[in-house]
């Protein structure tokens, strides 16, 4: 059944994509903020705004949404990335305005009480402690931080400790105003209904509510990088790691579906979106060979990282104990100069193609992954976006694999971090 | 939803399928009895599960891995207390490749020398990084302080580092022709799937599977227990993993509705039950905090997770405790179980969405044998079980007499009981 597309009067993009037989429904609503809109001194503020979300208002008392989801059995969520939010809940179908409800008091009603908003304060940094325990976390801030001066990409959408300390309740009260209201925000419906029905519900539960004047676009443009950076990591640990992130395009440019390739034969393809895969990791890719089967690392993965904004190409490198870095580094070279020399042949371009489309129907697994799918197109682009972009990686030649590598894996766009484990003290 | 088609083959292994139409791609979860309770050697079915990718005698890794995703399919290998573990996803139109591969793999694994090696060194490092995470090393030290004597309910999969470092291809070679075949296997796929394609493409190669040469071996029951505290000292993290629990029953007990009834609101619905409510909502001192029950076939455990910073380490004990002794002096409320119950009854449609989480709900009922009917029953299971038990279950086995504890992390000097 075609997917249905309309906007209300007040703004909000309604997306809905019925599934026939399905009997769950998966609720989801996306707003275009995320850590790319905060500036310094509010990091983290869109994500501990997502957090009081949960919280009521309105119609809704603290502890509302939780239980009306729990007693349909249902599932939700919130997820606040750097260039957007989204919040779902996946219900049986014949509870569909239980969803439409809680998400129109979400736009606009709720409480931020001063009360719930300090003891939520030390819940985000526990969220940001326990990420800290992971050096994986560390490196990752580290990199981000690295490649980019002037961006907000420079920092993650948890945020940095010392905000969340000093962070007040009005600041993340007016972040909340000014963003989420429905000309700054959609709707996506996947699974059992009908679409004439659904978009009477839709209309009723969030028609009433008021635009706001469109916020402001987020102006900041990273320079283009001059010269490889490094950072060299001594902390406590198990293992070194190792983190080298390219500088790439914009989702929308013309490049992305041969960098989406370049990823794939790099390091394997795991899907679109990022829960997709779960623990299945790529065997049949260039990295994997030469560093896992080689003895050189444990664990390698590489991340296409599509963003609104130009972004990075990432490889992260798990090392095997008593492996210099230097060593892993010289290897990691070694297979991008090939990659910039030489097109992949057409067999393994053509392996990398039919990833792309076996995730891509892997990841229409129900109702709540195609919301999910649906939902981050839309953040990226257009909810059909990546629809089109399957089909463009399907055009793709093996040269503009290699022209794509020789124009963006190269040393003087990239940033590395290398994490050196130290012995852990008693 | 038809009740699913189930086959047992001549070679004993048995097949469940379900056609789910309307998501356009088939999913399979699978088992064989080689997981820690068959082992002799510890560590060795941990071994086993990493190197069944490994290559077959007629298929190098690469070409294993080169076939596979040429297909666009997935296949993996996970080892566990009681059973190696196979999930995977294809098309229909790839169906027939995939388990020719999965079967290639299960019954003609090469055990390449060089692979053996990379698999030692993966271990050796999956070890060591998970050593050093205090949420494991609270979990793993609990489980063996509630399934303390070895016993494969408690013990670390991979064995010890002397364990790795000392398992032969030989020993691996030998656990497997011992437990890998047709005998114990369930295979259960769900999605684009018809029963022309599962007895062409799925029973037919399953059929072929060779024997083994033990039959599976008998899971004995977890000794008893003492309650015990165990504080692992991890200076250099920032966040402290607190783990609590106590031995719990086994799948089939007579209880088990009730006590998952039990455990859904003392630790588990919306955000957390009673506990996140004190812990996350009320005090704020974790983002997570939350209860387990697994329930396996010889016997079980529950448990309280909690992450917390160090600063807050004793408040969070306290909260936990009062949350269980919660449980005698202000038991669960009609209303508390009401929604519980609807809860259970909803998620039949909510939690069976996906093909990957219909192929192991298949699975799950075939290995405990609860019948194909099991899914039929279950909104009445719930519905019938009386308040009273529910509330005795979770006095009975929610015991802070009979839990022990385990913290890792940046504990200074801190040592409270619970």
């Amino acid at each position: 059944m075609a997917t249905h597309v309309e906007s209300l009067d007040n703004g909000l993009k309604v997306i809905l994509h019925p599934l026939p037989d399905a009997k769950a429904l998966s609720c989801w609503v996306g707003y275009r903020i995320g850590s790319r809109n905060e500036v310094p001194g509010i990091t983290g503020s869109t994500h501990w705004v997502e957090h009081m979300l949960f919280k009521g208002g309105g119609k809704l008392r603290k502890g509302d949404i939780d239980k009306l989801i729990s007693r349909l059995g249902g599932k939700m969520n919130a997820f606040t990335d750097t260039d957007y939010t989204t919040y779902f809940e996946t219900i049986p179908a014949s509870a569909m305005d239980t969803a439409l409800m809680i998400e129109s008091e979400r736009m606009r009603n709720a409480a931020f009480d001063p009360k719930e908003v300090e003891a939520e304060r030390t819940v985000v940094i526990s969220e940001r402690e326990g990420a800290e325990n992971q050096p994986e976390f560390l490196v990752e801030e580290e990199l981000w931080g690295l490649a980019f001066h002037v961006h907000p990409y420079h920092w993650t959408p948890i945020g940095y400790k010392q905000d969340l300390a000093r962070l007040d309740r009005d600041p993340l009260y007016r972040h909340y105003l000014q963003y989420y209201a429905p000309n700054n925000a959609y709707l996506v419906l996947a699974g059992g209904f009908d679409p004439a029905v659904a978009m009477q519900h839709v209309r009723e539960a969030f028609a009433p509510l008021k635009p706001e004047p469109p916020p402001p676009p987020m102006r900041l443009v990273e320079p283009e990088q001059h010269g490889e950076r490094r950072s060299d990591l001594h902390r406590p640990g198990a293992a070194d790691f190792l983190a080298v992130g390219w500088h790439i395009p914009a989702f929308a440019h013309e490049d992305t579906p041969a960098v989406a390739l370049l990823a794939a034969v790099l390091g394997g393809w795991r899907g679109f979106t990022r829960f997709a895969a779960g623990d299945w990791r790529s065997r049949s890719n260039r990295l994997y060979r030469a560093l896992v089967e080689g003895k050189l690392a444990t664990d390698v993965s590489v991340r296409h990282e599509l963003k609104v904004d130009p972004s990075l190409l990432l490889t992260d490198v798990t090392l095997a104990g008593g492996v210099p870095l230097d060593r892993v580094e010289e290897v990691l070279d070694a297979e991008l100069a090939k990659l910039r020399k030489a097109p992949p042949s057409k067999a393994e371009l053509e392996r990398a193609k039919g990833q792309v489309r076996a995730w891509h129907q892997f990841e229409q697994d129900g109702a709540t992954f195609q919301g999910m799918l649906l939902s981050a197109s839309e953040a990226l682009a257009s909810w059909d976006a990546w629809d089109a972009m399957v089909a463009r990686i399907g055009k793709v030649r093996p040269e503009h694999v290699r022209d794509v590598a020789r124009r963006y894996l190269v040393e003087e766009h990239r940033s590395v971090v290398r994490f050196h484990a130290e012995e852990v003290s008693r | 939803m038809n009740l699913p088609d189930r086959t047992v083959l001549d070679n004993g292994a048995v097949l469940i399928a379900q056609a789910l139409p309307s998501n356009p791609f088939v999913a399979f979860r699978g088992s064989v009895p080689a997981g820690m309770v068959a082992e002799d050697a510890q560590g060795v079915a941990e071994f086993l599960s990493h190197l069944l990718l490994s290559g077959t005698k007629k298929l190098s890794a690469e070409k294993l891995a080169d076939r596979l995703e040429g297909i666009g399919a997935t296949l993996e290998f996970r080892n566990s207390e009681e059973v190696l573990v196979f999930q995977g996803r294809c098309t229909r139109e790839t169906t027939a490749e995939t388990v020719r591969l999965l079967i290639d793999c299960l019954s003609n694994p090469a055990f390449p020398a060089r692979e053996v090696e990379r698999v030692r060194t993966e271990l050796l490092n999956d070890l060591r990084l998970a050593n050093d995470d205090t949420r494991y090393r609270a979990s793993r030290q609990l489980s063996e302080l509630v399934f303390p004597g070895g016993h494969p309910y408690g013990r670390e999969p991979r064995g010890s580092e002397v364990r790795i470092r000392r398992t032969t291809r030989r020993t691996i070679a030998e656990f497997h022709d011992a437990h890998v075949g047709p005998e114990g296997l369930i295979l259960a796929i769900a999605g684009d799937v018809d029963r022309d394609l599962v007895e062409e493409a799925v029973a037919r190669p399953l059929s072929r599977l060779p024997p083994t040469n033990e039959p599976p071996s008998a899971i004995p029951p977890p000794p008893a227990s003492r309650p015990r505290d165990s504080w692992i000292p991890m200076p250099h993290k920032s966040q402290v993993d607190i783990a609590v629990g106590g031995p719990a029953l086994p799948r089939r007990h007579d209880d088990f509705y009730a006590l998952f009834l039990a455990n859904l609101l003392f630790g588990r619905i919306g955000l957390f039950g009673r506990l996140g409510h004190n812990l996350r909502d009320e005090q704020g001192l974790a983002y997570y905090a939350y209860s387990s029950l697994e329930a396996r076939t010889a016997g079980g455990m529950w448990s309280v997770s909690a992450g917390v910073s160090p600063a807050n380490l004793e408040r969070a004990i306290r909260g936990i405790r009062e949350e269980i002794v919660r449980l005698r002096t202000d038991p669960f409320s009609m209303e508390e179980i009401a929604d519980g119950k609807d809860n259970q009854v909803g998620s039949l449609i909510v939690s069976l969405e996906r093909n990957a989480e219909v192929a192991s709900e298949l699975h799950r009922m075939e290995y405990y044998g609860l019948g194909m009917d099991f899914l039929e029953r279950y909104a009445d299971l719930v519905r019938d079980l009386s308040e009273d038990r529910v509330r005795q279950v979770a006095r009975t086995y929610f015991d802070p007499g009979r839990a022990s504890m385990a913290v890792a992390g940046p504990i200074g000097r801190t040592r409270v009981s619970l």
